[in-house]
């Protein structure tokens, strides 16, 4: 019995030891959790605000009637309690080009209001029903500023784009999710693998740049990562019952996998050209999976987010593609709304890609 | 022609040294012969290293793993590494090969500078790596393939290329099976032949045939032979003494990371004052006899103990006949005579004051130091 014990510590020991000298894996340990409460909690949780609205009145008359003046005032200052206001109201004195815009993602809805206080004229609200939570709050908003005003107008809704379930917005952050989980175990960990078994000293030595290794493997973690991803766009398709509306749209989406695959496996290469085992890589890429994934809008719109966590969409790659794949498969929007999106992950990837070969080590050193 | 003119001077920069390491006073040098190892040498450098040293700093205490050493290597030679395990071989090897750049001094391959040209050194090298640098994934000829991409070998020739390495590797009927599967002795022919898969104008093998069987060690020298009668310059790194003794033109001996010699088997074997060693067995000694002998000329040293007389001579095989003919003298019958030149191991003893497989001066010996012996 005391040799069994005296074994056990043993192993206890040494296991503890290692864990002990590598500090980095201890603050990652803490890290984590700390950053779910923070992260997590501030992007699902958050209170939705400045959601942009158009307001257009009916015409004629051609000037604006006291309806329609103290609606468009009101919704523009619904306060809500520990939070800023809730709509961003724009006026349009022109109905199709409100309607323009929330065709173009630029309004989340246009509201139409009738030239006079009637049973008959209904006010319209156009809704972009592609996002989960804020139809059903402009809707709320709408409703409750007819009341204060004591107009009885019926609300007439329009979602544009049908009735969209969570699980069709949802499906549409999963396809970059597998993306990513696929450039965790492809993008880069052979580089890493290397380091740790010492094979790249063998091909260090030959005369191989250092761009050609960073590239090779990114082109490698891209494929994979299209593979996942397309994979997962069919399975989504079969599951949650989305109907592309052409076959254009469809090629169209596979473009965007394929630029949202460049982009997300450049940024976990150019963290595998540094790192020097497989743990310390995992425990980063996790933890990025984890704050991209997060800020990327995939559960929940990036409105609802506080404005410095809304910051890191900017550098996020996921809430471009996100964006662009949601424009294509729930909108179908074409080029004119995600070529923004397309730009920005090119760019993104080509930072990233520069990032990896400069940090990339061509010594042992 | 000059080598290495070490005139004591003080460690380079002098980062990090304190100075504990026991250095001799000068180093052992001479000019190259061209010799067995060195058919091909034509008498220019084509590795020209000066006051390189090379510190690895750890958190409690550095490790000067390369110590200001200065030496060139010959263009066609087979150039010997010799020294104990951490003695500073593959660090210098690694610093040759842009693997490492050195704290200090400087170094050139084929007249490029180690730290401005590394590009065009990775050109002209063949690396064979002391750990395996296969992937243990791929098949035998993947891993070529691999290789002979980066290497830039032609496409149109690279095929067959690849199929004349398996062949010499003895691994053809292996070729398409993963390099995991194979033994330690195949692994390592396949590194060895990789390595020279674009006919590299200088050759680096660190520990080529370390946990080879001898019948693979020989067919790996003989390799490395033909290869270097084919003008490829080789450098290798081993703490085999039959090795370097059997291949290496000149061989350097490395101790903790200085150079404490450098020549020929020729040369270094006439460091040890007390030259040969004959034996000889006899039924008994005759005082008189032994008082002969120790006149011969050459004779430097004759001791008897009991039935064993042993002489040291600076040139034992030229001494035997006067010696058999003082025994003949004095009617003294012989029952064995053997001569032992001085092995590489002798001389790195004398040098070094220990083993050469010892390590750490713990003067264990280890099988497969080979002592040459002539009946």
């Amino acid at each position: 019995m005391p040799m069994m014990l005296r074994s056990a510590f043993a192993i206890f020991k040494r296991d503890f030891k290692k864990f002990l000298s590598n500090p980095f894996i201890i603050m990652m340990t803490l890290l984590m959790p700390i950053m779910y409460l923070v992260i997590f909690g501030n992007a699902m949780g958050g209170t939705i605000t400045h959601i942009p609205v158009g307001v257009v009145q009916e015409v004629p008359p051609y000037n604006d009637t006291p309806l329609f003046t103290s609606a468009a005032y009101q919704l523009n200052h619904i306060d809500q309690t520990d939070a800023e206001k809730m709509l961003d109201v724009t006026v349009y004195a022109d109905e199709a080009a409100a309607k323009q815009d929330l065709d173009n993602g630029k309004l989340s809805a246009v509201i139409v209001f009738p030239s006079s206080v009637s049973n008959d004229n209904a006010v319209r609200v156009y809704l972009d029903s592609s996002d989960s939570i804020t139809p059903a709050l402009v809707e709320a908003a709408v409703n409750q500023v007819m009341l204060g005003l004591g107009a009885h107008n019926p609300v007439l809704v329009d979602k544009i784009y049908g009735d969209i379930k969570y699980i069709q917005f949802f499906s549409v952050g999963v396809i970059m999710m597998a993306i990513f989980s696929a450039t965790m175990f492809g993008g880069g960990i052979a580089l890493i693998k290397d380091r740790e078994n010492g094979i790249h000293e063998g091909y260090l030595v030959t005369p191989i740049k250092r761009s050609s290794i960073i590239m090779g493997i990114i082109l490698s973690g891209t494929v994979r990562a299209f593979i996942a991803g397309c994979t997962i766009f069919w399975i989504d398709l079969l599951i949650t019952g989305i109907i592309l509306q052409s076959f254009q749209d469809f090629l169209l989406v596979l473009l965007v996998i394929l630029i949202a695959c460049i982009g997300v496996t450049s940024l976990v290469v150019s963290f595998a050209s540094r790192f020097a085992t497989q743990q310390e890589y995992a425990s980063v890429i996790a933890f990025l999976n984890m704050v991209l994934f997060m800020t990327s809008g995939a559960f929940y719109p990036v409105i609802g987010m506080p404005g410095w966590l809304s910051w890191i969409t900017i550098i996020n790659p996921e809430y471009y593609g996100i964006h662009a794949l949601r424009s294509i498969i729930l909108r179908n929007q074409g080029f004119n709304v995600i070529g923004n999106d397309l730009i920005a992950l090119l760019i993104f990837s080509t930072a990233m890609i520069i990032l990896g070969i400069v940090t990339f080590r061509r010594t042992l050193e | 022609m000059h080598l290495f003119g070490h005139e004591k001077d003080p460690v380079p920069d002098g980062k990090n040294h304190n100075g504990t390491l026991n250095r001799p006073e000068g180093v052992l040098y001479s000019t190259p012969v061209e010799s067995e190892g060195g058919e091909q040498a034509d008498g220019t450098a084509i590795i020209r290293i000066d006051h390189l040293s090379k510190v690895f700093t750890g958190k409690t205490k550095n490790v000067i793993a390369v110590n200001d050493v200065s030496f060139e290597v010959m263009r066609g030679e087979i150039f010997g590494l010799l020294g104990a395990n951490g003695a500073g071989k593959s660090t210098l090897i690694r610093i040759l090969t842009t693997l490492l750049s050195p704290t200090s001094g400087q170094a050139f391959v084929d007249n490029y500078d180690i730290l401005k040209d590394p590009e065009k050194i990775r050109e002209i090298i063949g690396v064979c790596a002391q750990n395996y640098t296969s992937d243990s994934e791929l098949t035998a000829y993947d891993n070529l393939e691999f290789y002979g991409k980066l290497e830039n070998v032609p496409d149109s020739i690279l095929p067959d290329r690849i199929w004349e390495l398996l062949k010499m590797a003895g691994l053809a009927d292996r070729a398409y099976m993963p390099v995991g599967t194979f033994s330690g002795g195949m692994k390592r022919k396949l590194e060895i032949v990789r390595a020279f898969i674009h006919r590299p104008l200088i050759l680096f093998l660190d520990e080529p045939t370390i946990g080879l069987d001898p019948e693979a060690r020989r067919e790996v020298w003989q390799q490395i032979m033909l290869l270097n009668k084919e003008h490829t310059t080789i450098i290798l790194t081993t703490h085999y003494m039959d090795e370097a003794e059997k291949l290496c033109g000149r061989i350097a001996f490395i101790e903790r990371g200085s150079l404490i010699a450098l020549d020929t088997m020729e040369n270094l074997r006439n460091l040890i004052p007390a030259g040969d060693l004959i034996e000889i067995s006899v039924d008994h000694m005759d005082p008189l006899a032994e008082e002969a002998i120790r006149k011969i000329n050459l004779v430097n040293a004759v001791s008897v103990v009991e039935h064993n007389v042993k002489i040291s001579a600076t040139n034992g095989s030229r001494v035997i006949p006067a010696i058999l003919a003082a025994f003949e003298q004095y009617a003294i019958p012989i029952i064995s005579i053997s001569i032992h030149s001085p092995s590489l191991e002798d001389i790195f003893i004398y040098l070094t004051g220990k083993g050469l497989d010892s390590g750490n001066g713990d003067g264990n010996e280890t099988p497969g130091t080979g002592r040459r012996r002539s009946p």
